[in-house]
């Protein structure tokens, strides 16, 4: 078997968050002889599993890269934030270390080639897929590029060494393989762990050890899971939910980039959105209009809201949050806008007891902007 | 070069070269609408051929084209 045909067969699928075909990718990257960009940036918020397999499976991953990318060594580059564990370990291994500036969407896909190609880490356009080449906004050419993320070239690996069937013996038929997770927030034990779709949210959550009350299912706040460009889910709904993408796609969401985070059970769940997005509305690249004028007014607005929460106010903010759906070059707005979404929906019960001047959590609410 | 855009052609907009001109939403009012800060908003990628290819060509940004060209 060749390996595209064995991954093919084991169903892998991009472990950094899009979950597309690693297969068709490895293909196409072949057949292009395209430079390959291992992000090992764990760019997502939260998480830490890219530098968990650096520091544990290095060899592996090496080997993973140099069968993506055959008779290319040179063509091989490791992507990690500048000046962190992970670059220096890479390095210290001898390999090309693409050092990656520390904002949100400089790890993007299409952030990395640019950066690879001499530009600035910001996305680029996506006319067509960069496996194929391409050309920047300047009109500038751009080799066939092909970016994946750290944890899918280790699974390359072990694909190639253990075989399908193996990789299949974990997960489910639509959603094989074994997949890291990085947990944290009000956990015990915060850190990287090793799980498959299909398993109970709250078992994963125990293993971090999470510790809350019965009524709660165990479960100590709500859950944050898949970073900015993700989903909330009440204590109640992740004491029940099944951690897979058919399991989590009724709450909106997906396994994602594999970033799980239990909020702070002490503190007003809709300030801590507040403080995310303004944080988002920070790291846009400042390129494509809707985001670098949208996410700074989804921001403001939303600090607003929850100050004064009226049905209109809510009506209105949503107006503006789906003018930031599919209008950027990234998918950076998108994310954010089906975070703050699902925010709505998580914590509407406590959005309405804002109305009344006084957070169930906090006391009385600052009018921020109003007052 | 693309070749002429068949039916299902549809028109995209590259986010990072558009500067909020407007000129598609003048040409096109049916099919793009602009935001408040005069990005273009897209109701109806599917615009008829001919005003397509006048909007593509007249967008000063040059930010205009057609999927997958």
């Amino acid at each position: 078997m060749t390996l595209i045909e064995q991954l093919d067969a084991s169903g892998l699928t991009g472990r950094g968050g899009a979950a597309f075909s690693t297969g068709t990718k490895v293909r196409a990257a072949i057949e292009n002889r395209a430079a390959l960009i291992v992000n090992a940036c764990d760019g997502e918020i939260g998480a830490t599993k890219d530098a968990w397999v650096v520091e544990n499976h290095l060899a592996d991953l090496v080997q993973g890269a140099k069968l993506i990318a055959p008779g290319r060594l040179g063509g091989i580059r490791y992507a990690a934030h500048r000046g962190s564990a992970t670059a220096s370990r890479l390095a210290a291994a001898g390999l090309e270390v693409l050092e990656v500036p520390h904002r949100y969407v400089s790890s993007e896909e299409s952030a990395l080639i640019s950066l690879a190609s001499g530009q600035l880490a910001r996305p680029m356009t996506k006319r067509t897929p960069f496996v194929y080449g391409g050309r920047d906004v300047q009109g500038r050419q751009v080799a066939p590029t092909v970016v994946l993320n750290a944890e899918t070239v280790w699974r390359v690996a072990q694909i190639a060494d253990r075989g399908s069937a193996w990789f299949r013996s974990f997960g489910t038929p639509t959603e094989p393989g074994p997949r890291l997770v990085t947990i944290g927030g009000s956990v015990h034990s915060p850190g990287v762990f090793a799980a498959a779709a299909g398993i109970p949210l709250a078992d994963l959550l125990r293993a971090a050890g999470a510790a809350g009350a019965e009524g709660a299912g165990g479960i100590p706040g709500p859950v944050w899971l898949g970073g900015l460009g993700g989903f909330f889910l009440t204590e109640a709904e992740a004491a029940g939910a099944i951690w897979s993408n058919a399991g989590l796609a009724a709450y909106g969401g997906s396994t994602g980039p594999g970033v799980i985070n239990v909020l702070a059970p002490d503190r007003c769940p809709l300030a801590q959105v507040s403080s995310l997005l303004s944080y988002a509305a920070g790291e846009s690249a400042g390129q494509c209009g809707p985001c670098m004028f949208g996410l700074p007014a989804v921001s403001a607005q939303w600090a607003e809201l929850i100050a004064r929460p009226t049905s209109r106010a809510v009506d209105q903010f949503s107006a503006r949050v789906d003018l930031l759906i599919g209008r950027g070059a990234c998918r950076f707005p998108d994310g954010v806008a089906g975070m703050v979404r699902s925010a709505l929906r998580v914590f509407g019960q406590h959005l309405a007891e804002h109305a009344a001047g006084n957070c169930p959590l906090e006391g009385k609410v600052a009018h921020a902007y109003l007052a | 070069m693309p070749t002429s855009p068949d039916r299902q052609a549809e028109i995209r907009i590259d986010r990072i070269a558009c500067s909020a001109h407007g000129i598609c939403a003048s040409l096109l009012p049916r099919d793009i609408q602009l935001d408040e800060w005069g990005y273009p908003v897209i109701a109806n990628a599917a615009v008829d051929p001919a005003e397509g290819e006048t909007a593509i060509r007249l967008c000063p940004a040059r930010a205009l084209y057609w999927a997958g060209t």
